[in-house]
């Protein structure tokens, strides 16, 4: 039967990682045999807690239940027939969040929740072969969030019972999975890592609700003043997260994060039909961060403003090859994407042979990007030039302490992001194994950054596009100023030889634009970066400058057109309210 | 579309959890200012929808049918589990559906299996703002005209190329419009931290009981003003209420089977539900009941006669014979219309009687779940006299005719987002040859004897079912027993079983109903179908079956917990 079985009702974007979550449902068909297997690991039963651990344990109510149950179940969690766990963690995470939503000058979703998700991993088995695989990879449940040792305690006792059950389970599964095919023996499972013990301060959210409630009205309701855009709506996010850990290991860890987001989404459509949209946002770690309400309103009216201009835009439809400049804010994207998502080292399933996934998977020692370029994963930097970055962390979510690694070195791949999963060459965490409440850890950069030895000002890389062009005897250039998804261009400009004005353009798309493009026609950076806060389930951040491309194809996009509204929208009467 | 459709009426798989909070907790607006906000909001949705009406004219095709539907909702959740909460939150929220047909009621684009296109739905701006509010209208409104008029295009299509249909009855009945207005939604406060204490305080008691594994505690309360306006002109606002404590808890025998039970409480007020003490003293009885099934035999697959408790034969009938008479049903070739070509025959023993009325708050003190005034289609709630003395007269009605059943009685159901179809509300079985207990027993003894089986089995308690509806699937049902006795021939005490479901297949299983107690019982849950998750009851009283199958339940190996709770273990300085 179920545990408490609970249906998430997804309000949207705000829960869309509360959403994710799934309940495992700790069905066994069939008990596990007697074991066999190697008892080389050491047993978590005999070896006792260092002091250190449990000092910081008692510093706080909930680590100190969690402390206690672990206690108890390292100590005494044995079943015939099934080793006894060689590891095990536990993770509550407290999310505290306040989200709304506005459209056309109006609320539409109002909410505020604070809930505590536990997750418990039981390992049996050894570092080199163990049970986490399958069904063994973990056991999700709400914990109260109410501080109550007793409640947290009779949640984490069912959660460990069901994960230990799971484990001999997947133990089972795995072993007879190896004598079916040849798994990488030299390839362990799990690596070790040396305990921390690090209490932080709690974070608790900081922000003003009805003047922000009233800042997302006032931003969706400019659409009164831009009759050309169909749907105006404004969102704010915040959320306080505080992540509680301990480990059989001796970690015990507790931490804090917060982010605040204010974001305005419009869209419309060209009298053609093309679909076209806008959604500038402010994420922000520090809530003094956030601009002013009437900055924000600025930013929203400004979005609107480019929205009409876009529909007047011509659409791209010459074909184009040569050079192209993002703009820091478009640079930042495509760094996100194309690298920040391909230097994680993932490991495969078993029996799998890749070194892991992405496009540089077989890319260790080699030149991914231009010598002229280095990378840096760096989660340990709080803030940068003033800016407070959500993407930073003092301990990942195995509890391996976070320090910066330089991925790629002048060029040349030297690392991979890895959490404490194991890939070939890479036998040990660089504290990088992230996740989402109540999710497992996978690799996943953290705050994200690169040097370049050919930076200059943007004003000289627009020159040198101009002079790229004239030389080739082209009568234009590109500059991109702000991508959509999937690497899109939302902001797209040609820029004349002629005079070097620019012109907003629409309907295009980049033909290849991938690593392969970085690698070969990335000629210059800017000098100055974007600075962003990324939304996603992992929080991360990226600071890219401009991004002179020598040899781009730019090309119509091939989308199909929406129909326009049937009637027009409803008059705006006036005197409402 | 050859996918069973599983109807799932249960307790326990209908606990939905919100994770959102009013942003003060302390509830909806005041009553004096509810009337004038529903009417300022019903006056921007008749005004769009006027407007999209003649505006919408003008394409082709042209929509013959529009309806704005919206449900103004204030709810509040608490969960609790060991004496501490897990979730307490709620919230407001306006949920809109845009209803639109294209074509004629002849024929339109929500025929047979496209009844999705029918809809399109969204969230409706709080407050009083009538520019936002038509805005939203519009878009939603667009939207579903370019989801409705391609498929209208496609049935007229289909029609002409595909082979006669068995049933031409109209896509769309003829009613006449209504025009109502009730906001008076009960005055009852969203007092949070008073509930919080008491759903903490529940949960707190299983403490005592290390036999149970995991329990909880669920708390929902919910009032919503739908309010329905169309373009042929009916304008209706009508309230609904919903009060549910569900508490749960389960066990596992030492075999692995894993063993729940469930106590729901519905009502239409907060103080309609029992007193606190009562529902303690509920939970020991759980606690209990959990306990002594945890050492009971496991029931060996049976046939033979059975008694139902009152409740075990109102869920009994609400699978087996009310989601049969569902209107929709009756209709479409992949349907199994057990009933459809039965009407004016008989289908139950002739001593028996069903209606289903919405219309009924209470029944012999008892308040009824699926009391409604008007339905999702803004049709006022009907009393529908099924089966009179055995002989079935009437379906549960939308505006989906079909043959023979022309028009609607009101029970066109289904939750926001979804396309409304029959439904039951209050479905409620009446007895002209009824004994008291003792006597229904002494008669349970003698069929036994009289069939040469050892043993019968009494059904106390059920938990749901479900059934299966679709003509490329066995027309079974199975109804999922809890409480089950076996009652021996030979008068020693009865011996409570465990892992069995009842099964059958439903014409077979009504005929053997020979006699019924003089009581009846009411059940209330929620009921989940194609039109999504409403509230209803089932009322009816004991009844013995001369014949019932069971099966054993399928279940899990899984052990016992390894450690014990930590109720047990109060060591490491870590209780508070």
């Amino acid at each position: 039967m179920t545990r408490l079985r609970l249906l998430l009702r997804s309000f949207g974007p705000p829960f869309a990682v509360l959403a994710a979550l799934v309940l495992t449902i700790a069905f066994a068909p069939q008990l596990v045999a007697a074991q066999s297997g190697s008892a080389a690991s050491p047993s978590i039963s005999a070896t006792a807690f260092p002091d250190a651990a449990r000092a910081a344990a008692q510093s706080d109510p909930v680590l100190q239940a969690m402390f206690a149950e672990l206690d108890r179940s390292k100590a005494k969690l044995k079943m015939d027939g099934v080793q006894a766990p060689y590891y095990i963690e536990y993770r509550v995470t407290d999310v505290d969040s306040d989200s709304a939503n506005a459209i056309f000058g109006a609320l539409q979703l109002d909410q505020r929740s604070h809930i505590r998700i536990l997750r418990v991993v039981v390992r049996i088995g050894d570092y080199k072969q163990d049970s986490y695989f399958r069904g063994g990879m973990g056991v999700v449940d709400f914990a109260p969030y109410e501080n109550d040792a007793l409640a947290l305690r009779e949640q984490l006792w069912g959660a460990t019972d069901r994960a230990y059950k799971a484990a001999g389970e997947a133990y089972a599964a795995k072993q007879s999975l190896s004598k079916q095919m040849t798994l990488d023996a030299t390839i362990n499972d799990f690596a070790p890592a040396p305990a921390i013990v690090d209490v932080e301060p709690l974070v608790t959210l900081d922000a003003d609700g009805p003047k922000w409630r009233k800042a997302i009205e006032d931003a969706s309701g400019l659409y009164r003043k831009f009759p050309e855009v169909q749907s105006v709506s404004a969102t704010l996010r915040f959320t306080a997260m505080n992540d509680y850990y301990i480990n059989t290991e001796g970690t015990v860890a507790r931490g804090g994060w917060s982010s605040y987001t204010l974001a305005t989404i419009a869209s419309t459509q060209a009298d053609d039909g093309m679909t076209l949209a806008r959604s500038p946002f402010d994420m922000v770690r520090d809530p003094k961060e956030l601009p002013a309400p009437e900055q924000f309103l600025v930013e929203a009216e400004t979005a609107l403003k480019t929205l009409t201009q876009l529909r007047d835009a011509p659409i791209v439809d010459e074909e184009y090859r040569g050079p192209v400049l993002f703009g820091s804010d478009a640079g930042d994207d495509v760094f996100a994407e194309l690298i920040g998502a391909n230097v994680l080292g993932v490991k495969p399933e078993p029996g799998g042979t890749a070194r892991t996934v992405g496009d540089f998977a077989s890319n260790y020692k080699g030149r991914v990007l231009p010598d002229f370029i280095t990378v840096v994963d760096d989660p340990t930097v709080a803030n940068f030039e003033g800016q407070s970055l959500t993407g930073s962390y003092k301990f990942d979510d195995e509890g391996v302490k976070s320090v910066p690694v330089t991925v790629i070195d002048k060029g040349t791949l030297v690392n991979y992001l890895i959490g404490r999963a194991p890939i070939r060459d890479f036998p040990a965490s660089n504290g990088h194994g992230r996740a989402v409440p109540g999710g497992p850890a996978v690799p996943h950069y953290g705050v994200l950054y690169l040097r370049s030895s050919k930076a200059m000002p943007l004003a000289d890389l627009k020159k040198k596009l101009l002079d790229m062009c004239k030389d080739a005897g082209k009568p234009y250039g590109y500059f991109v100023e702000t991508l959509g998804d999937e690497l899109s261009p939302r902001l797209l400009y040609r820029v004349w030889v002629s005079d070097g004005h620019e012109e907003l353009v629409r309907g295009a798309t980049f033909d290849e634009l991938d690593t392969r493009q970085l690698r070969n026609d990335l000629i210059a950076t800017g000098d100055k970066v974007q600075v962003r806060n990324r939304e996603g389930n992992v929080a991360s951040s990226v600071i890219a400058p401009a991004l002179l491309f020598d040899d781009l194809e730019v090309k119509r996009a091939d989308s199909t057109k929406d129909k326009l509204p049937e009637y027009a929208p409803p008059p705006i009467a006036s005197g409402s309210q | 579309m050859t996918q069973p459709i599983r109807t799932f009426c249960g307790i326990v798989f209908a606990v939905a959890v919100c994770l959102s909070v009013a942003a003060n907790s302390a509830g909806p607006a005041a009553s004096n200012t509810a009337a004038s906000n529903t009417d300022s909001l019903v006056a921007a949705m008749q005004k769009e929808l006027n407007r999209a009406k003649t505006d919408l004219a003008k394409a082709d095709p042209a929509p013959y049918f529009i309806s704005y539907t919206s449900y103004d909702q204030n709810d509040l959740q608490i969960v609790a589990s060991y004496g501490a909460l897990l979730v307490s939150g709620g919230g407001h929220r306006r949920n809109a559906d845009v209803v639109m047909r294209v074509g004629s009621p002849a024929l339109d684009n929500t025929h047979l299996d496209n009844r999705s296109s029918g809809m399109t739905s969204g969230l409706l701006p709080l407050g009083n703002d009538p520019n936002a509010i038509a805005r939203v209208l519009w878009e939603l409104t667009d939207r579903e005209y370019k989801r409705a008029s391609p498929v209208y295009l496609k049935v007229k299509t289909n029609t002409a190329v595909r082979s006669e249909e068995e049933d031409k009855s109209a896509d769309f009945s003829e009613q006449k419009p209504q025009d109502h207005k009730d906001v008076n939604l009960p005055k009852f406060p969203f007092d949070t931290h008073s509930w919080e204490d008491r759903v903490r305080r529940l949960s707190a008691e299983f403490r005592k009981y290390p036999d149970v594994y995991s329990s909880s505690v669920v708390f929902t309360i919910s009032k919503s003003e739908m309010s329905y306006v169309s373009t042929e002109g009916s304008a209706v606002a009508a309230p609904a209420t919903m009060i549910r404590l569900i508490v749960q808890a389960e066990t596992r025998a030492d075999d692995g089977m894993d063993l729940i039970r469930v106590e729901t409480y519905q009502a239409l007020t907060p103080d309609q539900l029992p007193a606190e003490t009562q529902i303690g003293a509920d939970i020991q009885k759980m606690a209990a009941d959990l306990t002594a099934l945890r050492k009971a035999p496991i029931a060996e697959p049976y046939d033979g006669p059975a008694l139902l408790s009152g409740r075990a034969a109102a869920v009994f009938f609400h699978e087996v014979l009310g989601h049969r008479l569902e209107g929709h049903r009756q209709r479409g070739e992949n349907e199994g219309q057990t009933f459809t070509k039965k009407v004016n025959q008989v289908v139950l023993p002739e001593f028996l009687s069903v209606v289903d009325d919405p219309t009924m708050r209470q029944l012999n003190g008892t308040p009824l779940a699926g009391w409604y005034e008007f339905d999702n289609e803004g049709e006022p709630a009907e009393r529908a006299d099924l089966i009179e003395k055995g002989v079935l007269k009437d379906f549960l009605t939308s505006r989906t005719p079909f043959k023979g059943f022309e028009q609607s009685n009101g029970h066109g159901r289904g939750q926001p987002g979804l396309m409304p179809t029959g439904r039951q509300g209050n479905l409620i079985v009446t007895s002209s040859k009824t004994a008291p207990d003792a006597e229904l027993r002494q008669k349970f003894m003698e069929d036994i004897k009289k069939q040469g089986k050892s043993y019968g089995l009494y059904f106390e308690d059920i938990q749901g079912g479900f059934t299966l509806t679709m003509r490329s699937l066995p027309q079974a049902f199975q109804v999922l027993p809890v409480m089950v006795w076996r009652v021996y021939a030979d008068g020693r005490p009865d011996e409570l079983v465990r892992g069995v479901d009842i099964v059958g297949t439903p014409l077979a299983a009504l005929t053997h109903i020979e006699l019924t107690g003089d009581k009846t019982d009411v059940f209330n849950g929620v009921c989940g179908a194609e039109s999504g998750w409403v509230p209803v009851s089932a009322a009816a009283p004991a009844m013995l079956f001369s014949e019932m199958e069971v099966q054993k339940r399928a279940q899990s190996h899984n052990r016992p917990p390894i450690l014990p709770p930590p109720t047990a273990d109060a060591q490491s300085g870590a209780n508070r």
